[in-house]
């Protein structure tokens, strides 16, 4: 009988999964610290918070539909692609499409859609969703041959290849994929925001001051880091631990 | 016969040389139930040619009789799915022919059990060594009752003692379950052991240099003079043959 062994790079794993989640705990301590200082200071005392709130609101729930419709759309998108005996003709089309800036095609979202919620939402996911798509393509094309053929080999065939071989495949690289996306989503909905003028964090920075810094800015700015930082720790960093633990070589 | 190969070639092309040929004119058939091991030299072609008979890639001209319902293989380096856990890797061709879960966890833990994992069943891959990694494909190739099993390499990545563990446990697998079992081999010891025929290869382009019988009785004794006798023979006829 063969003795069970752990992992040999757990104990390294572990520590070096630590000392970062201790990091980043100690990055949000320093900006709630900065926070509260600037709030003690009397630096906020002209912030209308109620505004504010509701700026970072409107923005944080476009980011979330956005990114909800960008994932459904791109890992369903490379999944087929990836399926598909297509996915080499595929690949430079997508790279194409997605070397066009985004805010290059704006005024077509404007002239189609208006200066609605709608077209801002469409427009982060026409941003977000290629970190996604080219991170599960990828996964599947650099899939080891062996893999891949002992899928087959067991039964992976037609369309239960996509759910039980291609999906829980890319599974880490839809979440790396998500991150990039979502960070590139709060750059395309603020810049969207601001651009159109439509209620929103992009909007009220605009509006706030035109000619600096103000202290509702640093409000908002600090609320999103603070947005930012609890979806990191609640939800990609666990699921970031448990890929890693299971996908480990 | 469980598979008669006659004239398989297949090549590829490459941009860079056009075009390459990588098996040329195989024939063989390997008999029902037989062990049978193919070996040869880096760049012969064996991991081709088990993916042509496994339909895995087609052979651009021959004929290739499969008288098997379902194959299996274990292959070099595990393959096994890191996302699942040993019981549900074993498991997962029984999920793919639409087994229930609770028939198929008890075949699959039937099957850890014959190859001693039954401890390890809620493990998943990246925390088990390597010899226990390909005893869970081996497992999983058993769990789904293949007449063929194919074996690409199945020892290499393993020590010695592991390596020795799992033959024995091979050969009584073997004649517990009847099989026919194909193994791409690179030990000529190993291939003696364990086949009733072996098949040399050559190289560029992958070849059939000779295919030699193995008559020894079993179980083969590998410390006894008559087993080493047949090394030698066999070492020095592959020497005389391999570049």
């Amino acid at each position: 009988m063969i003795r069970s062994v752990s992992h040999p790079q757990s104990r390294e794993w572990r520590r070096a999964h630590l000392e970062r989640h201790r990091r980043m705990w100690i990055i949000m301590a320093i900006v709630i610290g900065i926070a509260v200082a600037f709030g003690l200071s009397g630096y906020f005392n002209g912030v209308d918070w109620a505004t504010l709130v509701d700026a970072v609101v409107r923005t944080t729930y476009r980011i979330a539909i956005a990114y909800g419709i960008a994932l459904a759309l791109g890992v369903s998108i490379a999944l087929l692609v990836g399926w598909s005996p297509f996915a080499d003709i595929l690949f430079p089309f997508f790279d194409i499409l997605q070397n066009l800036p985004s805010f290059a095609l704006f005024p077509l979202f404007i002239y189609f859609l208006g200066f609605t919620d709608q077209m801002i939402i469409l427009f982060a996911v026409s941003s977000i969703i290629w970190p996604i798509l080219f991170a599960v393509l990828t996964a599947i094309k650099s899939a080891h041959k062996d893999l891949s053929d002992a899928a087959t080999i067991f039964g992976a065939r037609g369309f239960r290849r996509i759910r039980y071989y291609l999906a829980p495949l890319s599974f880490p690289s839809i979440l790396t994929g998500s991150i990039v996306g979502i960070a590139i989503g709060w750059e395309a909905v603020i810049g969207a925001e601001i651009i159109a003028n439509i209620s929103g964090f992009g909007a009220f920075i605009k509006n706030v001051d035109t000619s600096g810094i103000s202290s509702a800015e640093v409000a908002g700015a600090l609320g999103i880091l603070v947005i930012v930082f609890v979806v990191n720790r609640l939800v990609w960093a666990p699921l970031l631990a448990d890929s890693a633990r299971r996908y480990a070589e | 016969m469980a598979l008669v190969l006659s004239r398989i070639s297949s090549r590829f092309d490459d941009q860079r040389t056009k075009e390459v040929s990588v098996l040329k004119d195989i024939t063989f058939s390997v008999p029902a139930g037989s062990f049978v091991s193919i070996i040869g030299p880096s760049g012969a072609g064996k991991s081709t040619l088990m993916r042509v008979i496994l339909g895995l890639m087609p052979q651009t001209s021959g004929d290739i009789v499969r008288n098997f319902k379902r194959p299996a293989m274990v292959f070099q380096n595990y393959a096994l799915f890191p996302w699942l856990t040993a019981l549900d890797n074993v498991a997962f061709g029984l999920r793919m022919d639409g087994m229930s879960r609770q028939e198929r966890e008890h075949i699959a833990r039937e099957k850890l059990r014959e190859v001693g994992l039954e401890h390890l069943e809620k493990h998943y891959p990246a925390a088990l060594s390597g010899g226990q990694r390909q005893r869970v494909g081996l497992a999983r190739a058993l769990a789904i009752s293949p007449d063929l099993l194919i074996m690409d390499e199945p020892f290499s990545n393993l020590d010695t003692i592991t390596a020795e563990a799992l033959k024995t446990d091979l050969l009584k697998i073997w004649r517990s379950y009847g099989m026919t079992i194909l193994m791409v081999n690179h030990l000529i010891p190993d291939a003696i052991e364990l086949s009733d025929q072996i098949i040399v290869m050559g190289a560029h382009p992958g070849r059939i240099e000779k295919i030699i019988p193995i008559d020894l009785t079993r179980p083969r004794d590998v410390r006894g003079v008559q087993f080493f006798k047949e090394v030698d023979r066999l070492t020095e006829d592959i020497r005389r043959m391999l570049p």
